[in-house]
């Protein structure tokens, strides 16, 4: 298969006062392309450092991270914001749309830093809105669509800059189950349809129930890999 | 460019409320600031304008070293050749020679000190309306044999238009010289000291006086009232011949005047920075709480792929924009007033404005509408708004898209 993202060795190890926090312990494991993965846990066991290190958020203490032959742990900090830009889409559980643009700005807003021209951007944009059934919404700010529609918009940001993978944080932990299960319909959707790889952390058994692959972390360490 | 602006120009409106009262505190501190210096330097300009049109002009050329030793000996040829190779300096419109010298004025049996000014009345009127300064008779001819006194010397000798005084002094390279001419005018200088001073001859009768046919000892420049003296200066330093004549601008003749003004800018200058200090807090604190509150928002944007150089620079556009918009706002409302006290100056009222009417001064301060003193205003304060954006700069520059998503 086609391996996306190899980790080796990963550890990474917080200090709170005197005493340090093992968040990841040696933690080795490959994602291949299409794969709909859901990394879970209980609070505390290393999903979202795990998800920021992968993404390029946060860096290990040992150990690399090889994303299509590139080492990002490597990487200089300019570096890694262009890789990220180019490789990487995110879906944060805030959402975290930039509230001063409409839906459709913030889905052209990847585009725009990648330096594609108009009139592409602004197809994709429709397209990606539309896909996500937020076609008739594209002009509205975030303020004005509901937190389930405004995930919708981060998936379609996400999507925009065609990256290797989406990197979703506990992307239905502050919907509803009407929102939660449109959402990962459109997921599945394009997983399916299209290929894209999601890789997810979560605690929401509806979302672990559409996983391909299922991840479970516990202190740490990878306890469990199992296929659907 | 166009998101950056976009962004920037959204994101200031989302806090209308801070917005605008950061514009309206620029608003003030511009309006407040160049209203002040308006005034101060149409004051200062005005003081100037009053004593260099009375007496000295904004530039006098002169036979090298008469300034230090004001004799007869050091006078100059002033003739066509000299003239045409000046009058054509930019912003010169004339040269007004004159000739002075020290004699004994007598009259009966009082005889005093005074000096004596040969002067072409036709010129001087470039410099100053001569005939606002006549109390009594009338403003002689350039042929005429007659002379003007001042209202001090009148006073002094008891001496009216029509009477006869008697000179008596030193001419060209020590010949003596005497002469009795009658009053055609008597002067009033405003300056008491140069109206106990000042006796007015046409310049052709001083010369013939003092036996110094075609020589002046000063060449005033007047000058186009918009003209830079500096550059009237300059070219005219380029045209002479420095080694045989000496050019000074007003500030290097009256010292103290331009003492007296630069003390008392101090005080108006301190005020403007006491004034800018406030407003600098104000934007700092804008440009502080529009990016600690934003700090995740800010997080977000550099882990979905925003370089930092357009991050800070979307920070440095809203605290410019928010300055530019106060900035202008200020401008134009100042502006009418500024040109309306320009043209319709305030009348200092009362003892005041008599004192500075003796001492020579307009009572009256007309604001200057030097485009300078709004330009300086504003680049002040994008200068503040630049400084105070050090803080984002700074926080983008350092900013971890980890650690600023967990400061929510």
């Amino acid at each position: 298969m086609n391996t996306v993202i190899k980790t080796e060795h990963l550890s990474k190890i917080y200090n709170q006062g005197e005493i340090e926090v093992k968040a990841l312990n040696d933690v080795s494991c490959e994602f291949h392309k299409g794969e709909f993965t859901a990394i879970v846990g209980p609070s505390g066991s290393g999903k979202t450092t795990f998800l920021n290190i992968i993404g390029g958020l946060d860096s290990p203490n040992t150990g690399k991270v090889v994303i299509d032959n590139t080492d990002i742990t490597k990487l200089k900090s300019g570096e890694l914001i262009d890789f990220r830009l180019h490789n990487i889409g995110f879906i944060f559980q805030a959402y975290n749309l930039i509230p001063v643009l409409t839906a459709k700005e913030n889905v052209e807003f990847i585009m725009l830093l990648q330096g594609i021209d108009k009139e592409y951007r602004e197809k994709r944009t429709k397209e990606l809105l539309k896909e996500v059934g937020l076609g008739k919404m594209m002009d509205r700010r975030p303020t004005q669509l509901s937190g389930g529609q405004q995930q919708r918009v981060a998936v379609a940001r996400a999507l925009a800059s065609k990256p290797r993978f989406i990197l979703a944080d506990e992307p239905t932990a502050n919907l509803d189950s009407k929102s939660t299960a449109q959402l990962l319909d459109i997921m599945a959707k394009l997983n399916e349809e299209e290929g894209i790889t999601f890789i997810f952390s979560t605690h929401d058994q509806r979302v672990i129930d559409r996983a391909k692959r299922i991840l479970v972390l516990e202190d740490g360490k990878i306890v469990e890999d199992k296929k659907m | 460019m166009n998101l950056i602006l976009k962004l920037a120009w959204r994101n200031i409106w989302r806090n209308k409320k801070r917005s605008l009262i950061t514009i309206a505190s620029v608003l003030i501190a511009v309006f407040l600031a160049v209203f002040m210096r308006s005034m101060q330097l149409g004051m200062y300009s005005n003081m100037i304008k009053n004593v260099v049109n009375t007496y000295s002009g904004y530039i006098q050329i002169h036979k090298k070293g008469f300034w230090d030793e004001q004799t007869l000996d050091n006078s100059m040829i002033f003739d066509d050749k000299l003239y045409k190779s000046l009058i054509n300096t930019d912003g010169v419109i004339e040269l007004i020679p004159r000739i002075q010298t020290f004699s004994l004025m007598s009259a009966g049996k009082t005889t005093k000190g005074v000096m004596l000014q040969g002067i072409n009345l036709e010129k001087e009127v470039k410099l100053t309306d001569w005939s606002k300064r006549l109390v009594a008779g009338q403003l002689f001819k350039s042929n005429d044999r007659s002379v003007m006194i001042t209202k001090g010397l009148a006073k002094f000798f008891n001496k009216t238009v029509g009477d006869t005084v008697v000179f008596i002094g030193q001419g060209y390279h020590g010949v003596s010289a005497a002469g009795k001419y009658p009053i055609s005018g008597i002067i009033n200088m405003s300056n008491p000291k140069l109206n106990r001073l000042l006796v007015f001859f046409p310049l052709k009768l001083a010369q013939e006086f003092s036996s110094a046919n075609g020589l002046v000892t000063n060449l005033i420049i007047a000058k186009e009232d918009k003209a830079e003296m500096n550059d009237i200066y300059n070219s005219l330093s380029n045209k002479i011949d420095l080694n045989k004549y000496e050019i000074m601008t007003w500030e290097k003749m009256i010292p103290e005047l331009k003492e007296t003004i630069a003390v008392d800018n101090i005080g108006g200058i301190l005020m403007i920075a006491i004034l800018y200090m406030i407003i600098s807090f104000g934007i700092l604190g804008t440009v502080l709480m529009m990016t600690e509150e934003r700090i995740y928002e800010l997080g977000v944007m550099l882990a979905i792929g925003t370089k930092k150089i357009k991050l800070t620079l979307m920070l440095v556009i809203e605290s410019i924009i928010l300055s530019l918009i106060g900035v202008i706002a200020g401008m134009l409302l100042v502006s009418p007033l500024v040109l309306y006290y320009h043209y319709n100056p305030f009348v200092i009222p009362g003892p005041k404005g008599e004192a500075l009417k003796d001492f020579g001064f307009e009572p009256v301060i007309p604001m200057s509408t030097d485009i300078n003193i709004f330009f300086t205003h504003a680049m002040i304060i994008f200068a503040i708004a630049l400084i105070a954006s050090l803080y984002p700069i700074m926080k983008v520059k350092f900013m971890k898209p980890i650690k600023a998503m967990r400061s929510l």
